[in-house]
């Protein structure tokens, strides 16, 4: 059995920032996946996120990615590619850290063999519970990416049928229902 | 003439601490702190339900999810005179002290242990020699000299390759790097075994609270964890067994591993107890309530003014009269409309950016003031408050640090040293030797209240149909969390979070006083002003988190914090 993660990450009161979770959640609701496959919602991680990826054979993760390019656009980002990042000076010792945790996983010798990175450019990060429409636009393509890298990685999944409902976060500015039924 | 250096993690989502400072003479000569970004993530809140606050707040930070939770649970049942049954204090006991003892643990060794040991002295030990040397300290069954000579394999290896990977920004072979290679050694080798360790923590705060990182047991009036004996779902023996297991392996790593090295390391860089002192108010409120009302507390709390420890004031509850009438935030010099102070309760969050400017507005982060002062939180401030009471938890700790110091040292300490960073570092480490043992104490309260058949876990609020206010607090990892609520019609009609911080990297008010971060910064001599090591190890030892709302990768390589000299 192969461990696998698919892990969300961004922060939900943020915007475009919690396209990471609103995708793992669209995913475990639409999709049922082989024993051994997580998907979570992360939250925004600083190095906790070692503990997540640590003895996993396949990660995937979602997160929003700050670059000049059309908002909603789909890029990958390979384990290597994020590698050869600098690592930051810790200034405030808990930044997002993404590239840390990964070469500090591969000191401790516990990184996953395999990483991507389904990377979402953001249109907008104020404080919100919704996502702009270029990026629920790129939702689709987001969910065939991940869905891509298991084949790759030969682990099965198939449709939900019915599909679960999707959990209420995204909907509570409209309705300001509660978050509870999101859980 | 002073030669200004920036220090800014660049990235193209600002939210970072920045520092600025000054230097003459190769000391600081005067020091700005900001944040970079703007939340006003409170304004969500306005118009909800408060029995669901909780539940956004705890997406405030990635990293203390949990003590945002706690703070707003508290907030609303302070507002509603709402009492916590004794099963679900305990339970909400035991998730912060777990989440403390995971933070703590986490920021010696993964995020400011590399500050002091210099990670390419590592191949010049001698892992036998090591191993006497650690076994003169500490009966840690794991200072062997296999796992000694392991880890200085790992060294090696990544030294050979030539890719530094994480240690890539270090500033070794600094000249105020001095621990010989052997001490080198031995608090690297912790570094790694402290992954496991903190790991277990959290796992005590995913057990208890159903889910990592964001706990989903609590509610408004106490948890909702079922108690039932008999029932494998539920919170049984066999759960307090195994986070007891947990609990005890966790409490052996702080008290022979974590507390034991920070002495050492102190020991070895006896200036740094007089280097950083700077704001010598300090404010703590008590936590760990031990009955229903919140009416007395493990933990105590209180404010000292200009380093009087004889003359600490102490609070009564968690919500003390005092606290609330004292507390205003200033916006002189962050980015706010408005120039005048604001009690949380009548707070505003109106952005109005205006660029960095040293001598106007500077920062995002508003200025929390307590009677006007600005004042120093976290473990250094709960340590002095606790020590002033006599409380006998803190001095216990507090006195075996002073000793361990000393044997390990052969150098004098007085309590008055501790207002320093080295004191900031020693403080953290005998909160959480403190924090380790009533984790068990608190543990053996709740199996013996369920043992008694006592299974409540909630109580039921009530809105009041008139406008009521409320104030939740913890004395988490960093120092004083408040949230304030103002509830009408069950409606949020007001919401703001004065978090630890806050308090620690606020700006200069309207007087002009420095905030802690600054304050503590000036006249910190400089070995190499282009390579501002010492600026970090004190920035760091408050355990600064202020970044962590918004978390894009930036695919643009730019997350390199680079000291700038301008």
């Amino acid at each position: 059995m192969k461990k696998v993660l698919i892990g969300g990450i961004g922060n939900v009161l943020l915007g475009d920032d919690g396209v990471g979770p609103y995708t793992a959640q669209l995913l475990a609701s639409r999709y049922e996946f082989e024993d051994g496959v997580e998907v979570l919602d992360l939250g925004t991680p600083a190095l906790d996120l070692i503990d997540q990826i640590s003895g996993k054979d396949v990660v995937i993760l979602i997160d929003s990615v700050a670059i000049d390019a059309t908002p909603g656009k789909v890029l990958l980002y390979r384990k290597d590619e994020i590698m050869q990042h600098r690592p930051a000076v810790r200034m405030d010792p808990h930044s997002p850290a993404l590239v840390d945790t990964l070469l500090s996983a591969e000191l401790f010798g516990v990184a996953p063999a395999s990483l991507l990175l389904v990377g979402i450019s953001a249109e907008c990060y104020e404080a919100s519970c919704s996502l702009s429409g270029s990026v629920k636009a790129a939702l689709d393509q987001a969910v065939v990416e991940i869905l891509r890298e298991l084949d790759r990685n030969r682990v099965a999944y198939r449709t939900r049928e019915p599909a679960t409902a999707l959990g209420a976060w995204w909907a509570t500015d409209e309705k300001m229902e509660s978050p509870l039924l999101a859980q | 003439m002073a030669k200004r250096i920036t220090i800014d993690p660049i990235t193209r989502i600002e939210g970072h601490l920045r520092i600025d400072v000054e230097v003459e003479n190769n000391a600081v000569s005067n020091a700005w702190a900001s944040c970079t970004m703007w939340r006003g993530i409170e304004k969500i809140l306005r118009g909800r339900d408060p029995r669901d606050a909780w539940l956004f707040t705890q997406r405030f930070c990635g990293v203390c999810t949990t003590v945002h939770a706690m703070a707003s649970v508290r907030a609303v049942e302070d507002g509603l005179k709402l009492e916590v049954p004794l099963n679900a204090q305990y339970v909400r006991n035991l998730i912060l002290i777990a989440h403390a003892l995971h933070d703590h643990i986490v920021h010696f060794y993964q995020l400011s242990a590399l500050d002091w040991v210099d990670i390419m002295q590592i191949p010049k030990a001698d892992p036998a020699a090591t191993q006497k040397l650690a076994e003169s300290i500490s009966p840690w069954t794991r200072n062997s000299r296999n796992e000694f000579k392991a880890a200085q394999d790992r060294v090696n290896a990544v030294a050979a390759s030539g890719q530094l990977g994480i240690f890539m920004n270090g500033y070794w072979g600094h000249p105020a790097m001095r621990l010989s290679p052997d001490v080198n050694l031995l608090a690297f080798t912790h570094y790694i075994q402290a992954l496991e360790y903190q790991r277990k923590a959290l796992q005590v705060v995913g057990i208890l609270g159903s889910k990592t990182p964001h706990i989903q047991n609590l509610t408004v009036g106490g948890v909702a964890n079922a108690i039932d004996l008999d029932s494998a779902s539920a919170l049984n023996m066999d759960r307090l067994e195994m986070i007891r297991g947990l609990l005890d392996e966790v409490v052996q790593f702080i008290h022979q591993v974590y507390f034991v090295d920070v002495c050492a390391v102190a020991a070895m860089y006896p200036e740094w107890f007089k280097i950083g002192s700077g704001v010598r108010n300090y404010l703590a409120v008590p936590d760990l309530p031990l009955d229903s009302a919140g009416t007395s507390y493990d933990l105590p709390g209180g404010y000292i003014r200009d380093g009087n420890i004889a003359g600490t004031h102490p609070f009564k509850t968690a919500s003390d009269k005092v606290f609330r009438d004292s507390i205003s935030e200033d916006v002189a010099h962050a980015y706010y409309q408005g120039g005048g102070t604001l009690h949380p309760w009548s707070g505003e969050t109106e952005p109005q950016f205006t660029g960095w400017d040293g001598e106007q507005k500077y920062s995002w982060v508003k200025a929390p003031r307590f009677n006007g002062q600005p004042m120093q939180v976290g473990p250094l401030a709960q340590v002095l408050v606790g020590f002033a009471q006599g409380h006998p938890l803190t001095v216990k700790y507090a006195t075996q640090a002073i000793s361990n110091v000393q044997a390990v040292g052969g150098i004098r300490v007085t309590p008055d040293m501790l207002h320093s960073t080295l004191g900031r570092h020693a403080a953290r480490a005998i909160r959480a030797s403190m924090l380790a043992e009533l984790a068990q104490k608190h543990l053996q309260l709740l199996t013996d209240n369920i043992a008694k058949g006592d299974y409540t876990v909630h109580n039921q609020p009530v809105f009041p149909s008139h406008e009521v206010e409320g104030v939740g607090t913890h004395e988490a990892p960093r120092g004083t969390l408040s949230h304030w609520i103002v509830i009408k019609d069950e409606k949020i009609k007001n919401y703001q979070a004065v978090v630890p911080s806050t308090w620690n990297a606020s700006p200069r008010d309207a007087s002009g006083a420095h905030g802690p971060y600054e304050a503590s910064l000036l006249h910190t001599p400089l070995a190499r002003p282009e390579e501002p090591l010492e600026v970090l190890r004190t920035v760091h030892s408050f355990d600064p988190c202020m970044a962590c709302a918004c978390h894009a990768f930036d695919p643009s390589g730019k997350q390199i914090a680079k000291a700038k000299v301008l």
